[in-house]
């Protein structure tokens, strides 16, 4: 069971023990991480952008352009920002620290 | 002092004509179809949004865009200002916090401007020389490229000299170097062809009314795959994805994208008769025995344009001297100016030469009739005010 960790703008941080396969969404949704996640997934708000570092952003496949699409409407997004509802966990992410933006707020 | 149909325009670089197909489609727009793009919950706003999106296909389709890539901007002016400060501030404060651009002597004022801007908010930018032909030096710029630079702006033909810069061969070196490149494309969409998809330009601005559109609108091109962020300059309503917020003029954006599809259907044939023009001009020249001289290169030149610098005449005299041809002595935005060229200093030229210099553009409506008028009046006009200033010595 990979172990990851949600990192607050404000430095505090709350790991988790993942499932694999389950999204990031999901699983902030089932330790109740403080994700918003509006839409449940369906890619029309950013309310579940998160940051990761260059490493992990690099190790997973490109966004698709619909994700790129609603991260250009994100506040705050950056170079590795991604919607956590994108991102299905795996073995291979034990370690990963996922970080939460500033003050995002909802879009809906 | 208005101008009569005796006068002949060869200051198409400054601006064009509106083309007569490009107003018929506005109209429309203008009157009856006068909805909000915005107010889609209505016909009449339904109505004018298919037509700006028809339109942002059209602008799209000419540089080999997706639609999606395309935000209508008031014109180049402000395309190449979110493109530079947008993409500089995105990387530094959302980025790897690179802060650092580069620029080339001879670019547009508001591209030297808007980079003298990211320079205030602590920006390094290094504005590079071009060599005396008016080309960028590449080698310099793969050098210069060794230390983490988040934008290079090139523009891809010269407001002055017409210079066709190697655009391709740039994107290569940015794109290998993790650096966007922004292409100030204001003077070559619709007479040189362009294609972002084939090349790895990240950024491209461009002008409705260099290309026959209307005064008061541009576009400037985000790529999507990879990604080009950038932050928004104008906040507001979201518009425009929420790069430039702000009610769309219907009536523009449909005229730039009659403008664009005419260049892309007409630009090929459009470029072998204006090249005719330029030709037919300079042959009469030859044939009246005048001395000139040609600044920047003949062969990586855009058809329209010369800069040319008579013997003996400054272009200040040489310009009331031939009222009846509207030519500048440089780029529209500094023609005001008693200073000589930045451009022409930057080939290299001494000072006389710079303020013996005119620039003369030909374009789609100019005849070939007009184009040896203008030459033979400039013939006559340069041996005048030659003499006068030898007799004066």
């Amino acid at each position: 069971m990979p172990r990851v960790t949600f990192v607050y703008a404000d430095g505090r941080k709350t790991d988790a023990d993942a499932h694999v396969g389950e999204s990031i969404l999901a699983l902030a949704w089932r330790i109740n991480a403080g994700i918003e996640g509006d839409c449940e997934g369906a890619m029309a708000c950013s309310t579940c952008h998160v940051i990761l570092d260059d490493a992990a952003f690099d190790a997973l496949p490109a966004p698709s352009e619909e994700e790129d699409s609603i991260l250009d409407l994100a506040p705050g997004a950056t170079e590795t920002s991604r919607l956590g509802c994108q991102i299905v966990i795996t073995a291979e992410m034990d370690g990963l620290q996922i970080h939460l933006p500033a003050n995002a707020p909802s879009l809906i | 002092m208005t101008a009569t149909t005796d006068t002949i325009y060869l200051d198409y670089q400054a601006t064009t004509p509106m083309d007569a197909r490009v107003l018929d489609a506005m109209l429309r727009y203008l009157t009856s179809s006068f909805g909000n793009p915005h107010s889609t919950q209505h016909v009449f706003g339904q109505d004018a949004e298919a037509a700006v999106e028809a339109a942002r296909s059209e602008v799209a389709a000419l540089i080999g865009a997706d639609r999606r890539e395309i935000i209508f901007t008031s014109g180049a002016t402000e395309a190449n200002n979110l493109a530079i400060i947008g993409a500089g501030r995105f990387r530094q404060r959302m980025g790897d916090g690179v802060a650092r651009v580069l620029t080339f002597a001879t670019e547009h004022k508001c591209v030297l401007a808007s980079a003298a801007a990211l320079a205030d908010e602590g920006f390094e930018v290094d504005v590079l020389p071009v060599q005396p032909d008016g080309l960028i030096d590449l080698a310099l710029l793969e050098e210069k490229l060794r230390t983490p630079t988040t934008l290079v702006s090139l523009m891809a033909v010269n407001n002055e000299i017409g210079t066709i810069q190697p655009i391709a061969e740039a994107a290569r070196l940015t794109r290998a170097a993790c650096t966007l490149l922004h292409v100030d494309a204001a003077q070559a969409t619709g007479k040189i062809p362009l294609d972002v998809s084939a090349s790895d330009i990240d950024l491209l601005s461009i002008s409705a009314h260099k290309m026959y559109g209307p005064k008061g609108i541009g576009a400037l091109y985000i790529r999507r795959r990879p990604r080009v962020r950038v932050l928004p300059l104008i906040h507001g309503g979201g518009q425009e994805r929420g790069f430039r917020s702000g009610t769309l003029p219907a009536p523009l954006c449909v005229g730039f994208g009659k403008a664009a599809a005419l260049a892309k259907a007409e630009m090929a044939e459009e470029a072998t008769r204006i090249a005719g023009l330029r030709s037919r001009f300079l042959e009469t020249l030859d044939a009246a025995g005048t001395s000139y001289t040609i600044n920047g290169t003949m062969e990586h030149r855009v058809p329209g344009n010369l800069s040319i610098a008579f013997d003996g005449a400054g272009a200040l005299a040489l310009i009331n001297a031939a009222p009846g041809v509207a030519f500048s002595t440089g780029s529209a935005c500094s023609s005001a100016s008693v200073e000589p060229s930045y451009v022409l200093k930057a080939l290299g030229l001494v000072p006389e030469i710079a303020s013996r210099s005119i620039r003369i553009a030909f374009g789609r409506q100019t005849t070939e009739h007009e184009a040896v008028t203008a030459a033979s009046v400039l013939a006559q006009a340069a041996k005048a005010v030659a003499q006068i200033n030898a007799a004066a010595e």
